[in-house]
């Protein structure tokens, strides 16, 4: 057994070493990081942004690469463990010298990862929405802030004539901040507080600390929550703004719709489902319902069009272990990792160097832009985009129809204080 | 249709009386044909010009399509709030022509146009049909007046809809723009309104109209009628009328506030009693089965959980079949001279629709018992059979097969959850009083009925229900009077096994269906079998139906579904400090060594 196990050993270690070898002609190629969670509970959603990182340097790479230097990824597992998100990033950066990190879904993975990159200088791409209040200067965030989802969609609502809003949420930070700033926003556009509903909590001083009803990940039984928005939606002009994550959302539509609350008289707008999500879930009961992203699938743009067809056609040929091929969905976060990669690249270019220095002036300079599958997206100097937010209803395909385009909407991490100052200014004029 | 009456004209001189009268009546039913049909081409005419036309124009010819009630005025105009009329431009003159797609999509995903002059599919200059893509057709565009004056003649024209919900919703928006204008049509409408529901409804329309009036004792009168209405949905227009500057109207709107909300509290109380029944029914159904396996076997069976997910998956399964077919392909995880082996299997769909397709559910809920027993049938024959007398070893066993199970699930199913869309029949609901009766739910409580008398008529009144008995209260006894009880072990978990997967089928219907679907409902069953009185079936229903009303009611209270939930649980430890064999101690012999 001993004998097996050290000839077994040995095997494998000539395997290593036979995979490492190719890797070696470090001149013609750059290290670029792929940082996401490719097991565990956030696999579901991460693996795809791996794929569509995967391809988008396959396409780089096959028009010339960055510089004339073709980017070679090097691929690590958060496994849906924060700490070791952490543990990868380092290693990315002090082992691997990579030029650049693409990743992180979840708001606690960035946060892990956060004081990592600060210290070593590195840089990361963020592509997934997020409730904002963050700015780290080695952090761009394409990603979707809160005025470029959360609001426009009540913008809209207000604009169709709803005039009480329900809050509801998944337990954890994104919900939690993202309905604060909308409980203040409401307030700011003239909804009184008795029309926002789901409740409040307030700390001793009596500022309101938390608004809107939360659920614990994974939340099955929603009856009390629908009747007390049945309720709620009684007097009409009523709309709901669900923050819920995952599972949840599928007990929580099948009680809308056992409860008769229909999207024409009280429409669900929903800010963590996406196309990919949409392929697990119940669509016939959902149709109708809102989205808002900064990019749907089913956009019609040249752009849009030909990006689909040559993502496809690299599915159909790419034999990397792992990339599921059949009923591929593409959704927001996939196209902002993408649109990610091609800022790098042009920033890259800009300075000259893949110094982290250098193209971090490149990036804040507001010339950097790229025309992506969503429409154009500039990078500002506050490390988030401009880029266009599109208000979708869901289709019993799974897809969106488009309702509304905000164009070049402009990234704001910093809202709640901002929010206070006027509100405060509001209260004074009264 | 002119021809035919041509024809029938000169038959009239050439005929007996008989055939006179009958020739007459298909002078007349032709003639009344013709009128029906230049009847809609008027109208589809008339749908044109609203579309083409522009500014008031426009706004005049929509106000005359709300005398119209045809369905054709009402689909067009649904079609336009909805951005799904679009304009061709032929190419011979550049006309535009207003079109709708078909909702049959080809295999490119294109479909033939509707025209809306008269109704034909669009067609080339050689006749064929042209198909289009929604995405390369322009839309009509549609300002927010537009759109407004669009959904104000269809919201008229929804008055006499024939679907009672569909009334209902548009009485009240009438209602809540407090326009006097709309009264004399909701007068009108009451006439000939026989839904109680929507008569309702237009009495606080018209009561919500006439508390926009300015004459205090006009608001009065409303507010009188509205408080004698009950109605819930008026309570922000008392509340505002409360705030008025006028103190009989204040005063007479918070006693309008006070008589509904007392109404309220009585209709929480209700709703909160059924959705209690409604979580006690679905922790019945998914306890049944351990309570015949853990509470009268006395094993430990940690898969029970995956028993429940098989029968969710069964369920998934039939809707697949009925629906566009079942494919699964296992990829093994290495490869062998470059490609990796695999194997799979594809199931037809019969592309079932309408009321067939609706009727999946039934096909699916006795097939996820046979699945889930024959599931229990092999986990009993393999693994728990060696097991009997060592209920530590069956706990580890049996967790294992629960893993096995979920990675299972994973490679045939995929790690994602799947869609499973309920039938039409258990959507919706049945409003007693303001108190909402999902179909769902009245369906779980009358399937946990179902569930336990079947389950009582099968251990009381038929022999293998004796042996069952037998078997479990001494079996060693039975074996002695020449019982076979391997054979009864065997049936009696595939029994439970059965019932979770009876289990599986309906949470398929409320929830996800995901590999970790059981693991979601292992505690809970547990829980009920063991506060239950373990050995103990109607402990069981006493429990369940206990815990769900608990914690339905703790809900309420606290205001937060964490916080009931937690109490609940806090009151299980303590009640099982107090009793600790559960609500009904079992007294069978078996357990009491």
């Amino acid at each position: 057994m001993k004998k097996f196990i050290r000839s077994f050993s040995a095997v494998t270690l000539a395997a290593f070493t036979l995979n490492a070898a190719p890797v070696l002609h470090a001149e013609d190629t750059v290290k670029v990081g792929i940082l996401h969670s490719l097991s565990g509970t956030m696999a579901i959603s991460e693996t795809s942004l791996r794929d569509i990182l995967l391809y988008t340097f396959d396409e780089i790479n096959k028009s010339g690469g960055v510089m004339g230097k073709k980017i070679e990824p090097v691929i690590v597992d958060g496994a849906s463990n924060w700490p070791l998100f952490a543990e990868k990033a380092k290693q990315l950066l002090e082992e691997d010298k990579v030029a650049c990190v693409f990743g992180c879904w979840t708001s606690v993975s960035r946060k892990s990862v956060l004081p990592v990159f600060e210290k070593d200088n590195g840089l990361l791409f963020y592509p997934v929405q997020y409730e904002g209040e963050e700015l780290s200067k080695n952090i761009f965030y394409t990603a979707e802030a809160v005025n470029q989802q959360a609001t426009p969609a009540v913008d809209y609502l207000l604009a169709q004539g709803k005039k009480k809003f329900y809050l509801i949420g998944t337990d954890y930070v994104y919900p939690q901040t993202t309905n604060l700033i909308l409980f203040k926003y409401l307030q700011l556009h003239g909804v009184p507080v008795e029309n926002i509903g789901g409740g409040l909590r307030k700390d001793d001083s009596g500022k309101v600390i938390s608004a809107g009803k939360y659920t614990p990940f994974g939340h099955t039984d929603y009856q009390q929550i629908v009747s007390d928005i049945k309720e709620f939606a009684a007097s009409g002009d009523a709309c709901v703004i669900n923050t819920i994550n995952g599972d949840s959302n599928v007990p929580f539509f099948k009680e809308i719709a056992a409860a008769g609350l229909t999207p024409a008289s009280c429409p669900v707008v929903s800010f963590s489902l996406a196309e990919d999500e949409l392929r697990a879930l119940p669509t016939k009961d959902l149709v109708g319902e809102l989205g808002c992203w900064t990019y749907f699938m089913s956009l019609k743009s040249p752009e849009n069009k030909s990006f689909l067809a040559k993502w496809n056609d690299w599915l159909k040929t790419e034999n990397y272990p792992g990339v599921v091929k059949e009923k591929r969905a593409v959704d927001s976060p996939m196209v902002l990792s993408y649109d990610g990669v091609y800022l790098w690249k042009k920033a890259v270019e800009k300075a000259g160097s893949f110094d982290v220095d250098k193209v971090r002036t490149a990036l804040e300079s507001g010339e950097i832009n790229f025309a992506g599958p969503g429409g154009k997206t500039t990078m500002q100097a506050n490390h988030h985009t401009v880029k266009n937010v599109y208000i979708g209803s869901t289709l019993a395909n799974g897809q969106f129809k488009i309702l509304k385009t905000f164009p070049e909407v402009k990234g704001e991490p910093f809202l709640l204080k901002g929010l206070d100052e006027q509100l405060e200014k509001k209260t004074a004029a009264n | 249709m002119c021809k035919g009456g041509g024809a029938n004209l000169r038959s009239l001189f050439h005929a007996t009386m008989l055939k006179t009268k009958l020739a007459a009546l298909l002078l007349f039913c032709s003639f009344v044909c013709g009128a029906v049909a230049s009847d809609e081409t008027v109208t589809r005419q008339k749908l044109v010009q609203a579309i083409l036309s522009s500014g008031d124009e426009q706004q005049k010819l929509l106000s005359e399509l709300a005398d119209d009630n045809s369905k054709i005025v009402h689909d067009t105009l649904l079609s336009w709030t909805r951005d799904e009329i679009y304009l061709c431009e032929t190419a011979n003159g550049g006309a535009k022509i207003p079109v709708l797609l078909e909702e049959q999509q080809d295999a490119e995903g294109k479909a033939r146009a509707i025209r809306i002059d008269d109704g034909k599919y669009l067609a080339d200059e050689k006749g064929a049909e042209l198909h289009f893509d929604s995405s390369d057709l322009n839309t009509l565009d549609t300002d927010m007046r537009l759109r407004s004056a669009v959904q104000q003649t269809l919201d008229l024209l929804a008055l006499a809809d024939p679907n009672r919900d569909a009334r209902r919703d548009v009485v009240q928006k009438l209602g809540k723009s407090q326009k006097k204008q709309y009264l004399p049509v909701l007068q009108a409408r009451l006439g000939k309104e026989t839904d109680a529901g929507v008569k309702k409804a237009i009495f606080v329309a018209v009561a919500t109209i006439n508390l926009g009036d300015a004459d205090p004792s006009a608001k009065i009168a409303a507010i009188n009628q509205l408080a004698k209405l009950n109605s819930i949905g008026s309570l922000d227009d008392l509340q505002r009328a409360a705030n008025s500057q006028n103190a009989d109207v204040a005063k007479s709107a918070e006693a309008a506030i006070k008589s509904i909300n007392g109404y309220l509290s009585a209709v929480n109380f209700f709703g909160t009693i059924f959705r209690g029944i409604s979580l006690g029914s679905i922790l019945l159904v998914v306890a049944l089965g351990l309570a015949i396996t853990f509470g009268l076997m006395g094993i430990i069976n940690m898969a029970h959980g995956e028993m429940i997910a098989i029968g969710a998956y069964t369920c998934y399964f039939v809707e697949s079949v009925f629906g566009t077919g079942f494919t699964f392909r296992i990829v093994m995880p290495f490869s062998i001279g470059g490609h990796a082996p695999g194997f799979g299997a594809t199931i037809p769909g019969l592309h079932a629709s309408g009321w067939f397709y609706e009727t999946y559910f039934l096909f699916a809920i006795p097939l996820s018992f046979v699945m889930a027993a024959l599931a229990g049938l092999a986990l009993e024959r393999t693994v728990i059979q060696f097991l009997y007398r060592r209920p530590l070893e069956s706990l580890l066993a049996t967790w294992g097969v629960s893993l096995i199970l979920q990675q299972c699930f994973r490679l045939v199913f995929g790690a994602n959850n799947v869609q499973v869309n309920s039938p039409r029949w258990l959507l919706g609901n049945f409003t007693l009083n303001d108190v909402i009766l999902g179909y769902n739910r009245l369906f779980v409580i009358a399937f946990a009925v179902l569930i336990v008398i079947g389950t009582w008529l099968l251990l009381t009144k038929t022999p293998l229900g004796l042996l069952i008995r037998a078997v479990m209260q001494n079996r060693n006894m039975a074996a002695c009077m020449g019982v076979r009880t391997a054979r009864v072990n065997m049936l009696t978990f595939a029994f439970g096994s059965g019932l979770a997967g009876l289990a599986g089928a309906f949470l398929s219907q409320i929830g996800n269906v995901g590999p970790s679907l059981g693991q979601s409902y292992i505690v809970d069953s547990f829980m009920t079998v063991v506060v239950g009185g373990v050995g103990n079936i109607v402990g069981c229903i006493y429990s369940a139906l206990g815990i769900g009303t608990a914690d339905q009611v703790l809900q309420q209270v606290f205001g937060s579904p964490v916080v009931g939930k937690i109490t609940v649980l806090i009151c299980i430890i303590l009640f099982l400090q107090w009793k600790p064999s559960g609500l009904f101690a079992a007294r069978s012999r078996s357990l009491e060594g």
